[in-house]
């Protein structure tokens, strides 16, 4: 059983608040799922050899778009921002003074 | 006919030409059984108020000369796939209010061929589920008995269809998710290879088994919207040319994978499913078993893969430039409280297993192991269809459950069983009604999957309309 440390590392690493309940649901739930998916690692596989496929290293020209396609979208851009002030995106201050 | 709704796009598409119909004629018609039925089925989360105008435009192209299979056509559209100017949450709290600032390139393509939008579908949260019980919104209900589901992930779209409040839908299919609501909800519904059609404007889940595809009565209904929407896209570098993969050679053979369905099948939907393999025989098909020996992991391998692309692909939304924004104590509370509240549980959960399978430590024995078995299935699958046209399965093991049965999450994936292959390996597959079974005195359609070669819908297609 995966351990409630490791629940609240994930959680961390996942950019997500747990509240301890959900951390206990969690810790439950992903352990069985993991037993489940895990026995991928358990069946004897021959060694496979992986290649790109027949569809790879797609590329496009790099032509220029029909000026104003993009500037076009800014106002909706801006619309769907959480908080914007004069067409800028209001943003948390991150740099701060030593304390 | 009384109910308009209940012709195939391709019998009101002749109507239409022939003068005898009115695009307006059949948006009326899915707008009376849109108030009728949609707030106990909770099929559409939003039912467009320009429906109407849409149609009469399409009835103006129509006097100007214009033709296409889908003109006036009424369609639904998953609230996953953008259409510029409207809302397309995902069903999810992230993006309830998110206004798409682009069309997606399906809607693009049916636009140009004059389809009209009815609305946007309801379907599980980021198309993370079986039942489209995982919506933020309350799931939707079966046209067909609504204390059961309508399967999901596009819920929405398939219960819309069988009810006639709509003639045709598009769903994404990334484990299953057009083929599974399409059995529970008596309809067809098709994903076609990986690449055929563009995946630019679809709000990702798994970038590496998406697929949108179609949701219409009939096989026949399915090929005219798949035919519109698919195509090489600029914007989606996995998309394709049809002519990539080499012609199937026909053999007149359907494999059954017998021993994928020695257990947790229900007997008659077994017993529907042989009904259909006899009609195949009497068209002159022969039904052979096949082995593929590694179908057994393909579930855990189809999950590890999932769990992966989605933590990775949710990584975007974080609360800064669109969605849903909490204010935390820090920038990384911000975060993780804009994730937690956006975010519903499964979702949550299926974020954490992916950080999981994709942490140093683990990353080897999960996702490591995943890729090297997803070949091994591939290179069976494509040897496979050395021998046979298509390989057939029922398309779930059971009729459509009841809302809140599946209260366990392992429980909902292992439904997923006979539909997770097609996306591992990238073959098209297409789900058509294989008849009903009867549970609570009800009788719930059940639907027979058919899957092909890579590149070779047409046999889908072929066969679909020989079975249904």
């Amino acid at each position: 059983m995966i351990s409630l440390e490791d629940i609240q590392k994930l959680a961390l690493l996942a950019r997500l608040k747990l509240s301890p309940q959900e951390e206990e649901s969690l810790q439950k739930d992903i352990s069985n799922i993991l037993d489940y998916v895990g026995q991928v690692s358990a069946v004897p596989m021959p060694e496979i050899k992986q290649d790109a496929g027949l569809w790879h290293n797609i590329m496009r020209e790099d032509i220029p778009r029909e000026g104003g396609v993009m500037l076009e979208k800014g106002p909706a851009l801006i619309e769907a921002f959480p908080k914007s002030e004069n067409g800028y995106n209001v943003v948390r201050k991150i740099i701060q003074k030593d304390e | 006919m009384d109910d308009l709704t209940k012709l195939t796009i391709a019998e009101a598409g002749k109507k239409m030409a022939a003068g005898e119909l009115t695009a307006v004629d059949l948006a009326r018609a899915c707008l009376a059984n849109i108030d009728a039925r949609n707030q106990e089925l909770n099929a559409y989360l939003e039912v467009f108020d320009d429906v109407v105008a849409q149609a009469e435009a399409a009835d103006a192209r129509r006097a100007a000369g214009e033709s296409h299979p889908l003109l006036g056509i009424p369609l639904a559209i998953k609230d996953n796939i953008l259409i510029e100017g409207r809302v397309s949450s995902a069903s999810s709290k992230m993006l309830e209010h998110y206004i798409a600032t682009y069309d997606a390139t399906v809607i693009k393509k049916l636009k140009e061929a004059g389809a009209v939008f009815v609305g946007r579908t309801n379907m599980d949260e980021f198309a993370l589920g079986g039942s489209t019980e995982n919506s933020a919104f309350g799931p939707t209900k079966n046209p067909h008995d609504v204390a059961r589901v309508a399967g999901g992930t596009s819920g929405g779209s398939a219960a819309a269809v069988s009810a006639g409040l709509c003639l045709g839908a598009l769903g994404t299919d990334t484990g299953g998710s057009v083929r599974n609501p399409a059995s529970f909800c008596g309809v067809a519904g098709l994903k076609g290879t990986y690449g055929r059609v563009s995946r630019s404007g679809v709000i990702a889940a798994v970038s590496s088994f998406d697929q949108v595809g179609p949701l219409a009565k009939t096989a026949e209904d399915t090929q005219i919207i798949f035919d519109t929407i698919s195509g090489r896209d600029e914007l989606d570098s996995t998309s394709i040319d049809p002519g990539l993969y080499a012609p199937h050679k026909p053999t007149k053979k359907v494999g059954v994978p017998r021993k994928l369905m020695e257990e947790g099948l229900d007997e008659d939907v077994r017993a529907a499913f042989e009904t259909k393999l006899e009609a195949l025989r009497a068209k002159g098909y022969e039904v052979v078993d096949i082995e593929l020996p590694s179908l057994s992991f393909a579930l855990a391998t189809y999950y590890i893969i999932n769990f992966a692309e989605v933590s990775a692909n949710l990584a975007r939304f974080d609360g800064v430039r669109y969605g849903l924004s909490a204010k935390g104590d820090s920038l990384l509370n911000d975060y993780a409280k804009s994730r937690a509240e956006g975010f519903g549980p499964e979702t949550r959960r299926r974020i954490m297993l992916g950080t999981y399978v994709l942490s140093s430590g683990y990353y080897d024995a999960y996702y490591g192991r995943a890729g090297a078995a997803r070949e091994a299935l591939r290179q069976e699958f494509v040897d496979a269809f050395k021998n046979v046209d298509a390989v057939a399965t029922p398309t779930m093991p059971t009729p459509a459950f009841a809302v809140g049965e599946k209260s366990d999450p392992l429980s909902m994936y292992l439904a997923d069983i006979f539909t997770v292959t097609a996306n591992l390996t990238g073959n098209p597959a297409l789900s058509v009604p294989m008849g009903t079974v009867e549970r609570g005195g009800k009788q719930l359609p059940v639907g027979l999957q058919l899957i092909a070669a890579h590149g070779d819908e047409a046999t889908l297609f072929a066969l679909g309309k020989e079975i249904q």
